[in-house]
């Protein structure tokens, strides 16, 4: 198995603090990768350098064979590398649908001259957009509640659009920043099962998360501690490691 | 070029600098008190100035009098400016373009009024330490401008003492840099966020005065001395408000040698240009470090 | 007056795009305003070409100034953006006033033609409010197709979350820099006509204070409704025509306004009245 993200040896320090330390793993193409680690291990800045959001000191993000170290954002998004973030960001004054529809911006390609226009395409492509956003509405239980301006949803479900808003956009490798917290046990058991379905239709998803319950759904995880991965494999192996187990509750 | 042109215009590099340095401190001392950007700072000095100018033409009153009711009369401004005005928009929970509009609106209104009530015509108060000036290798140098350099550099000092070991400038900080944790060891913040508008239109209000012998009071004036003043302050690092000296300095000698060269009349072009290149490229100031990417 | 109205709407509606849709401060809109109104004046009385070469010279100079500013200054956010846009004001203000070859500094430029169409000469104010008006039409429908589009979309999520935007793969600096870019081509539109309109052009109308009355019709209307947008500017024209004895009290009427709008009316007229219906609506 190929991997789809390799992170090789990326280290970064932040005046002169070092939170990531020459730290590789990679995700494999499919499946469902989990990256955990108590606060302050550096998940969130390997996280950023991962999307684009930060740059490394030294080390290369290698994504589908590229070295993409240094690509933007968008550039990223473009090759299917799609991030949410620790507090949900949706676009608070569009409403559901239309955040969804925003979301459809990477597959879609009329220029600002044919939307001013209001050219046949754009019409066309808007309608699209529309039908898409409308079947993820569907798909991620977020019909009855399409028209509400999204600022205005409480958290869990500001957590599911930014989510479905993500899936919109047919990304390939999905990075979720924290995606269980504020959510309750029911949504969080919601979220498990649509993760799953989600990797059963061929997204891969690297997961950050301290929650443990949640983290049951990867079946590789990576423990971050200090800017160090100090373990891997499957969450019955890791569990029992007594260098994790020191991490997670201290000498 | 000769020695003495060049020299003058060093001269007078460095006293508009020190005007500059004054006015980005204003806006240093607010920004770091508050977080936000004043756009009225030079409003302070031309109402400080206006209120210097009545004091000494119509009551005839000395002008050490004028200098204090100049100075007391910008941080009157300041202090109702964010009691009748900031505080209530805070409360709205707005974002930094609502600040910014607010504070340009303010700057537009005092302007307008000045307009309305006063005229366009332009003043300026007597230099303090007479009209006479030194000579300093053929060069002149305005006694007044001298005043200017003792008197800044006294305030920034000063400020500087406030701010390190006064209780209450330690408190100004701490509110600025974390609210609630300031909260929760009883300073009052909003009182806080008050005083550093008053102490920012305080030095306002000076700068006004020293100003005024060298440039006219106009009520135009503001505006372009906020821009430069706050070309000084980040060119010297915003949150380093003794910075504002050193980017105050460095623009005034700039365009002083600036008009050298070229017309007198692109002088402000270049400021201008100069701002806008500054905060693309040194955001953080000539003395500062790292960058803003990323977020 | 009503031409005005809609002269200074085409301008305004570029401020307020770039203020609600893309929540960008923009102060240099009389830059843009100045350069379309003294294409038109240098073309038509200068080399005497007719009207059009002025409207396309001037859209084109501000579309390649706004560019190649944009492009640096559009990587500046929030205060610095603003400061930015205000010192880009300053320094048209200086330029328009000692470029005096080109703009007639304080003289000004007079005798620009009035603009004719199909050989029906635009004279009287009443002929000019019916060619202005579709305009303004126009670009009031182009501004509420793009608003519903893919970019349309684009930018209003770059307003509320950039950083989610740019996840969506939107590149945000090359976007604000085509919608300033579009702005500063509705500000020379604007421009041009106005020169047309009053036959005199000179510095006086391009200053820092014309940026702040665009920005104002963006604020006080409420830049995130169209709508908005032309109750913003109806109000900044028509009250001070009904001002006029007052003089010089007007700017401080504006400014008291802007204070107020800020303060009081945060997403302006449009966005009061907006909610209004809603409420109606509700009951």
């Amino acid at each position: 198995m190929a991997a789809l993200l390799e992170v090789r040896d990326v280290a970064r320090s932040f005046r002169g603090l070092h939170v990531l330390r020459e730290v590789s793993f990679e995700v494999p193409e499919g499946g469902i990768v989990g990256l955990i680690g108590p606060n302050g291990a550096g998940k969130s800045t390997l996280f950023n350098i991962v999307s684009g959001f930060l740059s490394a000191d030294r080390g290369r993000v290698i994504y589908a064979g590229t070295d993409i170290s240094d690509r933007s954002v968008p550039q990223r998004s473009y090759a299917g590398l799609v991030r949410t973030f620790q507090t949900p960001q949706v676009f608070p004054h569009l409403t559901v649908i239309e955040n969804l529809m925003a979301g459809c911006y990477k597959h879609t390609t009329t220029g600002v001259v044919a939307n001013l226009f209001g050219s046949r395409a754009s019409r066309a492509e808007v309608r699209r957009m529309r039908a898409e956003a409308d079947a993820a509405c569907d798909k991620f239980g977020l019909t009855t509640i399409r028209d509400r301006p999204a600022g205005k949803l409480p958290g869990g479900q500001q957590r599911l659009v930014e989510l479905a808003r993500a899936v919109v956009g047919k990304p390939r490798l999905l990075c979720l920043d924290e995606p269980s917290s504020g959510l309750n046990t029911g949504e969080v058991a919601g979220l498990m099962a649509a993760l799953e379905r989600l990797a059963a239709e061929g997204i891969t998803i690297l997961l950050v998360s301290h929650d443990m319950d949640l983290v049951k759904v990867a079946s590789v995880i990576h423990v971050l501690c200090f800017g160090e991965i100090i373990a891997r494999g499957p969450l019955g192996e890791i569990r029992h490691d007594p260098r994790v187990r020191e991490a997670y509750l201290g000498a | 070029m000769n020695g003495t042109l060049l020299l003058q215009s060093v001269i007078v590099g460095i006293t508009n600098g020190f005007v500059y340095a004054l006015v980005g401190l204003g806006i240093a001392v607010v920004f770091r008190g508050t977080r936000i950007i004043n756009a009225m700072q030079g409003e302070f000095s031309l109402v400080g100035g206006l209120v210097a100018f009545v004091v000494v033409e119509s009551l005839g009153w000395p002008l050490a009098v004028a200098t204090v009711a100049g100075v007391l009369a910008g941080g009157v401004l300041g202090f109702a400016m964010e009691w009748l005005l900031v505080r209530p928009t805070r409360r709205r929970g707005a974002g930094e373009e609502s600040y910014l509009l607010l504070t340009l609106g303010v700057a537009f209104a005092i302007s307008a009024a000045v307009l309305y009530f006063i005229g366009r015509d332009t003043r300026s108060l007597p230099g303090i330490g007479g009209e006479g000036s030194a000579v300093l290798f053929d060069a002149a140098v305005r006694y007044h401008a001298m005043w200017l350099v003792i008197l800044s550099s006294a305030v920034m000092l000063l400020l500087r003492l406030f701010y390190d070991r006064t209780r209450i400038g330690l408190s100004m900080m701490a509110a600025s840099i974390d609210e609630d944790g300031a909260a929760t060891i009883g300073i009052d913040v909003p009182l806080m966020r008050s005083l550093s508008f008053l102490l920012g239109g305080l030095v306002g209000g000076l700068a006004g005065v020293l100003v005024s012998p060298l440039i006219t009071i106009h009520y135009e004036m503001g505006l372009l001395l906020t821009l430069k003043g706050f070309a000084a302050a980040i060119l010297g690092g915003l949150l380093n408000p003794f910075g504002a000296v050193i980017g105050g300095l460095t623009l005034g000698l700039i365009e002083s040698l600036a008009v050298l060269t070229v017309s007198s009349g692109y002088k402000d072009v270049i400021a201008m240009t100069l701002l806008i290149v500054i905060m693309i490229f040194l955001p953080n100031g000539m003395l500062g470090r790292g960058s803003r990417k990323g977020g | 007056m009503l031409v005005f109205t809609a002269l200074y709407s085409i301008a305004g509606l570029g401020v307020a795009f770039l203020l609600g849709q893309c929540g960008i401060v923009s102060l240099a809109q009389s830059v843009f305003f100045g350069i379309g109104a003294y294409s038109s004046a240098y073309c038509t009385t200068h080399w005497g070409w007719i009207a059009p070469t002025g409207f396309v010279v001037g859209i084109v100079a501000s579309a390649v100034i706004a560019f190649a500013v944009g492009w640096p200054i559009l990587r500046l956010s929030g205060y610095f953006l603003a400061l930015a846009t205000l010192a880009l004001a300053m320094i048209g203000q200086v330029l328009f006033l000692e470029w005096d070859w080109l703009t007639g500094g304080t003289l000004g430029i007079g005798g620009i033609p009035k603009l004719s169409l199909f050989g029906f000469e635009l004279r009287t104010p009443q002929r000019f409010y019916y060619f202005v008006w579709p305009v303004a039409a126009l670009v009031l429908w182009l501004y509420a197709n793009l608003l519903g589009a893919r970019n349309g979309f684009a930018m209003r999520a770059m307003r509320d979350a950039p950083a989610a935007a740019a996840v969506l793969g939107v590149d945000t600096h090359v976007l604000k820099v085509k919608m300033f870019v579009a702005s500063a081509m509705l500000g020379s539109l604007g421009g041009s006509l106005f020169a047309h309109y009053v036959s005199f052009v000179s510095v006086d109308s391009f200053t820092v204070d014309r940026a702040i009355h665009f920005l104002l019709i963006a604020v006080l209307g409420g830049a995130k409704t169209i709508v908005g947008t032309v109750l913003g500017s109806a109000f900044v024209t028509v009250m001070p025509h009904w001002l006029t004895g007052f003089g010089d009290f007007h700017p401080l009427l504006f400014a008291a306004c802007l204070i107020a709008a800020v303060m009081f009316l945060p997403d302006g007229f449009g966005g009061a009245l907006q909610r209004a219906l809603r409420r109606q609506g509700q009951a």
